[in-house]
């Protein structure tokens, strides 16, 4: 048991000073002094953690596009991703497992000119979260879902996964998984999300630049990321992704392409395909919303004809 | 003295319910106070619908168990609710619908009415749902109305239609006026004369009361996921969105709801969610999230009769405790349960200065009765009513820009920790789901999860200082009897004791039911010479909430569970049978 326990969420005593943004000069900060800025404390993860390939990608992206950390909103689920909640400093909300869907297209209506980024798990987004995840892709919601798909859970010690492939052994299936795995890229590329894209937190370069990708987007973006657990899961090792993973590219595949998105989904086994599997223009939810037309809710002026909404009564 | 109530009962989709809307408006825009009570089941079309209509010239709280006018639409109506008709009353009847040797007159002085309802639509070529308006044709003759009154809410209710249907409805109307004066010229005993010099009136529903003082509140995010009996606030508001900027989403299940909620308040803006005890069930999670996030939350919980599906359209008083204990852990939070209209206004206004000052959920507890059921209320008592809206400690750009090194969860001696938006400079924090450090990021070291709790712990004592009010009391304050009652069921109790016109028993009625200032309380209650709880649950639930919280027991309890309201009469019964 006592090699499980370093999964577990640490205790941090006497954590190190939080790094300060001088925002308040007025000018933006270096791209550089930003990626310091995004950086918390250092991770609880397992040394070889797929996370940290996909901490690192997510900040270089942050930095890239000059994000601030004042005027963003990360909303972290519950599991081994979620724990990045202490690792990655912007203004965050860490949600309920499986929620965290909900709450971020709960910021983006309150005021969408923050960009809102969701870290969660593939247990945490496919599996208890599942629902929200069909409806927030139907709704165009202006945010960006990172999924760190491992197959595996980890932060519970190493019970099953809804993207496990069938016939996994685990400690909640020692005789291995009954079920077929979940389709995260067909499922995300029928439910109506925008932007559909996989990872893998092994290649970083490629990663930054598809997640900078998925942040620009505007409207739902989801990109898978596989991320090896080198704790539970001995299967789907770095080698074993290595061996399978290949990327899109502009000669090879046309995102604007529904059919061309099916076929790559269906890739899911004997060659894995990596890049943007599926992007297209849609109104946001927002766009959709005449009371935001002139500025985000959280400034908007309430009513001031309540008399004649009580006259409507008499 | 007038004090009528007016039955009208029939199949399911036959616009029953817009009669009894209509009928009550016309009440109060001559000047009377009405009162509505409907009773129907879980169909769209079919099944039986009853609503029934109480007008009086002084003030009422409540429905009453006898009926002056008894319209029937259908056989079913007349076989179910004919013996509730008092001696002098009135029943209106379809004799070619309804057969007569199915209608077994009642004994008693009741005059029958008969109105041919198929037979004018057809001769007029009018369409079914147009039935209502005859209906209300035949009640202003019958209590001596002035048909204008009719003529002009046709004429506001239609007003985008074309003139050919507003002349088709006037018509009705007109038919069925005329053709009750020819059955009955001298009409019903009551005469429903304009009164002079009485104060412009509401005619609402407590689901549109919460909707409108949500709207007066500031809020700019309501979510929810229609379930009876709250589904109303749903419809309001989203009707009225292109008036209030209000955003209003129906979100694929209260799951969602609670946390489309959260993540707005989170972001600044002031949300409400609203649901019944089957969609609460559903959102207890995340109640919890609210109490450690310490994110001001307004949770309109509507109850119905369960467990499990229960009586979806009947009305309980069943989840007092499922609320006040809903939520794992310890935290704080408040319950409202308004009792009438103006109550309902007022409560819901405050719940959002409550949520935003203590940040933690506020409940706002109510049921079918008062959802559901519309009541006039005096205007000015909603209209001129001042609201200032407290936001609590929530930190302008200009507080932010003064803190070095700003914690959301700061410790405080009263609990509160300053609250900052995303998006202003200097506002990074963490909202933190787990137990966490005053900066936000998660811990599990002892010492600070013990401040944390405190901290949390000490917003209940903060508001039993600065924001609690004891129970009020209604009546006479040296009745030997005390009636212990809680929400909607304020009404029956009051009417009751309008209508006994003794000083045998006060009401002791409680619409703030935690925190609870236990000391005061437990000298009020134990000073009291007899009690009698009233409450329309099977476990007495404030009750138990109340002994929990003070040690004192109750004498006598009058409970009522079968999915309908406590009736003035049965409260009188039970009050002479114990005194």
């Amino acid at each position: 048991m006592d090699n499980l326990k370093q999964a577990l969420p640490k205790a941090q005593k006497n954590p190190p000073p939080a790094p300060v943004v001088s925002s308040s000069s007025g000018s933006l900060p270096s791209a550089s002094k930003l990626h310091a800025a995004f950086s918390g404390y250092f991770p609880t993860w397992c040394p070889g953690c797929g996370n940290f390939g996909i901490w690192t990608a997510i900040k270089s992206a942050f930095s890239k596009m000059k994000l601030n950390p004042d005027k963003m909103a990360v909303v972290f689920g519950i599991g081994c991703s979620g724990n990045m909640n202490d690792f990655l400093w912007a203004n965050s909300f860490h949600a309920l497992h499986g929620r965290a869907i909900p709450n971020a297209v709960g910021i983006k209506i309150a005021n969408h000119s923050l960009p809102v980024i969701v870290i969660v798990g593939d247990g945490d987004c496919y599996g208890e979260g599942g629902n929200h995840f069909l409806h927030a892709a139907r709704g165009n919601h202006d945010i960006t879902v990172i999924v760190h798909d491992n197959r595996v859970y980890g932060l519970t010690t190493g019970q099953v996964a809804p993207t496990a492939y069938k016939g996994f052994k685990s400690r909640s299936t020692p005789n291995g998984i009954i079920e077929v795995p979940v389709n995260p890229i067909a499922l995300a590329v029928s439910q109506g999300a925008t932007f559909v894209g996989q990872g893998f937190s092994g290649d970083m370069a490629h990663l930054t630049q598809l997640l900078e990708s998925a942040v620009k987007h505007r409207g739902f973006s989801v990109v898978n990321v596989f991320q090896p657990c080198v704790t539970f899961n001995h299967v789907n090792s770095y080698s074993w992704y290595r061996e399978r993973v290949y990327k899109l590219a502009p000669e090879n595949h046309n995102p604007e392409d529904i059919n061309r998105a099916w076929e790559k989904s269906l890739e899911v086994e004997e060659k894995i395909p990596l890049g943007i599997i599926y992007q297209v223009e849609r109104p946001v939810y927002t766009d959709s919303l005449p009371q935001l037309a002139e500025k985000p809710l959280v400034f908007s002026e309430p009513v001031t004809d309540l008399e004649m909404l009580i006259n409507e009564f008499v | 003295m007038v004090d009528i109530t007016v039955k009208i009962g029939g199949e399911a989709g036959f616009g029953i319910m817009t009669t009894g809307l209509l009928l009550g408006k016309i009440a109060t825009r001559s000047g009377y106070h009405a009162f509505e009570y409907s009773e129907y089941p879980s169909l769209i079309r079919g099944g039986h619908n009853v609503i029934e209509v109480r007008i009086s010239d002084s003030e009422i709280y409540s429905q009453k168990s006898k009926v002056d006018i008894l319209l029937c639409l259908n056989l079913e109506t007349f076989n179910l609710h004919a013996s509730e008709v008092k001696d002098g009353g009135v029943i209106v009847y379809d004799e070619e619908k309804i057969a007569q040797d199915k209608i077994k007159k009642t004994a008693g002085n009741i005059s029958f009415v008969h109105v041919p309802f198929n037979r004018i639509l057809q001769e007029q070529k009018l369409p079914t749902v147009m039935l209502n308006n005859i209906a209300l044709g035949v009640l202003m003759h019958l209590l001596g109305a002035d048909l204008e009154i009719l003529n002009n809410l046709i004429e506001e209710n239609f007003a985008r239609k074309s003139r050919e249907i507003i002349d088709k409805n006037q018509t009705a109307a007109k038919v069925g006026f005329e053709v009750s004066q020819k059955s009955l010229p001298q009409g019903s005993s009551v005469k429903l004369t304009p009164l002079k010099d009485a104060l412009p009136k509401m005619y609402i529903s407590g689901n549109e009361m919460i909707g409108l003082a949500s709207i007066a509140a500031g809020c700019r995010f309501y979510v929810a996921y229609p379930m009876t009996p709250t589904s109303a606030v749903l419809h309001y508001l989203a009707a009225k969105s292109g008036n209030s900027g209000m955003v209003v989403k129906h979100a694929e299940d209260e799951i969602s709801v609670i946390n489309m909620a959260l993540g707005s308040a989170f972001a600044g803006v002031r949300s409400m969610v609203g649901t019944s005890g089957g969609g609460f069930a559903l959102m207890v999670e995340s109640v919890s999230l609210a109490g450690i996030t310490e994110t001001p939350i307004v949770i309109v919980m509507g109850q119905r009769p369960g467990p499990a599906t229960g009586m979806p359209t009947w009305t309980e008083q069943g989840d007092l405790l499922f609320i006040l204990h809903s939520g794992h852990g310890e935290f704080p939070k408040i319950l409202l349960a308004p009792g009438d209209m103006e109550e309902v206004y007022k409560l819901t206004l405050e719940a959002f200065n409550l949520a935003d000052k203590y940040q933690t959920p506020v409940f706002i507890i109510v049921d079918k009765y008062i959802q559901e059921g519309h009541q006039s209320v005096d205007k000015s008592k909603i209209s001129e009513f001042k609201y200032p809206v407290d936001r609590g400690k929530l930190l302008s750009q200009e507080d932010l820009l003064k803190i070095s090194a700003y914690k959301r969860y700061l410790d405080s001696p009263d609990g509160i920790s300053p609250r900052a938006i995303p998006g202003m400079e200097n506002s990074l924090h963490q909202a933190n789901s787990y137990e966490h450090l005053e900066d936000g990021h998660t811990t599990e070291d002892a010492g600070e999860r013990s401040k944390q709790v405190e901290k949390r712990n000490r917003k209940a004592a903060t508001y039993l200082k600065q924001d609690f009010q004891m129970p009020r009391i209604y009546g006479d304050d040296n009745a030997p009897l005390t009636l212990i009652s809680w929400g909607s069921m304020k009404a029956p109790v009051l009417q009751a004791m309008k209508e006994s016109a003794s000083h045998k028993f006060n009401l002791l009625h409680f619409n703030r039911l935690w925190p609870l200032d236990r000391e005061k309380l437990k000298l009020l209650l134990s000073g009291l010479k007899k009690t009698l709880l009233v409450e329309n649950n099977s476990q007495g639930q404030l009750g138990q909430l109340l002994t929990m919280a003070t040690g004192v027991e109750f004498d006598e309890k009058l409970l009522k569970f079968t999915g309908r309201p406590i009736y003035p009469e049965e409260i009188i019964a039970k009050v002479n049978s114990i005194t």
